[in-house]
């Protein structure tokens, strides 16, 4: 089986800064792939395991974006393929095309998966895009996949519902992030992963004529979270009178 | 321009909170809003309603629906298509973007149409930041879950239209209905969230307790439902689980990290219980009780017995 996993580098959330104004302070951050994803690539490893083949790991980002690719790598996937643009201020369409024709030139794959969305934005519409743009079976929200022969059949996480579908392969899955539990690479897998494939398209070749991609953020501030902030601190029954004190003034405990 | 604003969702309680987004858009803009459902149409809000009918059903099958919808777009002519961000409309919307060309923006609320374009707000790095997104018109904006009330279904019968044939390439085998919990986690007023603090499954029975005693609803942070599997998938509360809104959160050993964080923001008053002193969920609480819950969640409950005698 010949498997892509689209995945994204992002700046890490947990550690991003703001300056006095509350403007992020994203160059420099420190970045890590896209959290979910690493969901995407051990269940493309598994799929690899199970019907042999090949794992490509596919991603639109910066030349920072290889530190994901390696990290992808490291886990047990094959080869690299680093489309260069920033995801950040592109259009989440036109990452999607870009994607898209990366899937083009390095396929036909049989299996190409995503997470359900990715931690610095979350906006989950790339995979679908991905179903739309390539016309091919696309299940969202996997919570398994799994491929007989030439049918793949999974289930989805909905809100109120699971949904067994089937479809022929090649298919698109997006993953949820209780699919699995995602593999920690060894430190060989580590030192090994620089040596694997990795190559760098421009997006004027894989998709000609496209010209700048808009987008759509027009700015991004941090929010502070307007909380009172008490904290009670003595024997588990002084906080607990406290608490209910507090919690009654407020209003929103039960007659 | 008079603006022309649809609101759509495979789902009426969702169409019906895009039909407010759509409304608000309609009346400071000038224009008009239509509220877009399928299959039966029944339960949708708004005087002008088109019900969007094909062979299949397409509630269940986003890939019919946004066949449906980009087929009604592409005759009816909207300049802003606003679709629920259930997980199907997610993928109906992203679908259409890509059908018809519209620009596409996600999870955004706050909208305003100002000099013909879409201006909106949303959540990004798991809520850390606010962003402000700008989107050219024509467009479609898939609207927060919550972040409007739904307007009201109306007794208006509405347009029906046959679209005609919609083929699908996957097919849907079996459908489960999840177990649905006595009280829903989205709707609810008053929440008690479990989190890695409780340290057997059996000692959630102190957070359950605490929830009978206030009436209120049992959620968890995520690596109870996910990694440890102690509660079904659909108690989990944050960025990828259920977003909440209710007067009082109570978290009870759960370490706050941003996104489980991301989910609870709306919350009237989050209050939390966690013997770590310098656990993030302090930052995102009104109330905080640094102490064993152990100890902490037994003594509230005999302060909130003594209070109702």
């Amino acid at each position: 089986m010949k498997v892509a996993v689209c995945v994204k580098h992002a700046v890490d959330e947990a550690e991003l800064k703001v300056d006095s104004s509350g403007s992020p302070l994203l160059a420099g951050a420190a970045s890590k792939m896209s959290t979910f994803d690493k969901n995407a690539v051990e269940e493309a490893l598994r799929l690899k395991s199970a019907h042999s083949g090949e794992v490509s790991i596919i991603t639109v980002g910066t030349v920072e974006a290889k530190k994901s690719m390696k990290e992808a790598l490291a886990m047990g996937a094959d080869r690299g393929v680093l489309v260069v643009a920033d995801p950040l201020t592109v259009e989440t369409r036109r990452t999607a095309e870009l994607l898209a024709a990366a899937i083009r030139k390095g396929g036909p794959y049989d299996a190409v998966l995503c997470s359900e969305g990715s931690s610095d934005i979350y906006s989950g519409s790339v995979p679908p895009m991905l179903g739309e743009l390539l016309g091919l079976p696309y299940f969202g929200y996997a919570r398994k996949v799994e491929v007989n022969g030439q049918t793949a059949r999974v289930e989805r996480a909905l809100e109120d519902s699971v949904e067994v579908v089937e479809a022929p392969v090649p298919f698109i899955a997006s993953v949820v992030s209780e699919i699995n539990e995602p593999r920690y690479p060894t430190l060989i897998q580590i030192m090994q992963a620089g040596k694997k494939p990795m190559e760098e398209l421009a997006p004027d070749a894989i998709l000609p004529g496209s010209g700048p991609a808009p987008t759509l953020v027009a700015s991004m501030k941090a929010q502070t979270m307007a909380r009172k902030k008490v904290v009670f601190e003595g024997t588990p029954e002084e906080s607990a009178r406290k608490l209910v004190e507090a919690l009654a003034a407020e209003g929103v405990l039960p007659r | 321009m008079t603006v022309k604003v649809w609101a759509f969702s495979e789902a009426p309680s969702s169409a019906n909170e895009a039909a407010a987004a759509a409304r608000g858009i309609a009346e400071s803009a000038g224009g008009t809003f239509t509220v877009v459902g399928v299959d039966d149409g029944l339960g949708l809000a708004g005087d002008d309603k088109l019900i969007l009918r094909s062979a299949a059903k397409l509630a269940t099958s986003p890939e019919a629906a946004a066949e449906a919808l980009a087929r009604a777009v592409k005759e009816g002519g909207p300049d802003i298509v606003l679709v629920g961000a259930t997980r199907n409309g997610k993928e109906i919307a992203s679908r259409l973007a890509v059908k018809t060309g519209m620009h596409c923006v996600s999870d955004v609320f706050g909208l305003a149409l100002t000099d013909g374009k879409l201006h909106g707000r949303r959540n990004v790095f798991a809520g850390k930041l606010l962003a402000e997104v700008v989107a050219p018109v024509p467009c479609v904006a898939i609207i927060k879950v919550g972040s409007y009330s739904a307007l009201q279904p109306s007794a208006a019968p509405g347009t029906t239209r046959d679209v005609g044939e919609v083929s699908t390439k996957t097919r849907v085998v079996e459908q489960v209905e999840k177990k649905r919990g006595t009280v829903d986690l989205k709707g609810a007023k008053l929440i008690v969230s479990a989190g890695r603090g409780v340290k057997k499954k059996e000692d959630l029975a102190l957070v359950n307790d605490l929830a009978a005693e206030l009436g209120g609803a049992v959620g968890c942070s995520r690596p109870l439902s996910s990694d440890m599997g102690w509660l079904p998938e659909e108690h989990h509360i944050g960025l990828t689980g259920i977003s909440v809104h209710p007067d009082l959160y109570l978290a009870v050993g759960i370490s706050g990290q941003l996104q489980h964080v991301a989910g609870i923001k709306d919350s009237k008053v989050i209050a939390s219980i966690n013997s770590d002193k310098s656990a993030p969920i302090f930052e995102a609480s009104d109330y905080g009780v640094v102490g064993d819950l152990y100890a902490v969640v037994p003594a509230v409950m005999k302060e909130l017995k003594a209070r109702r005698h």
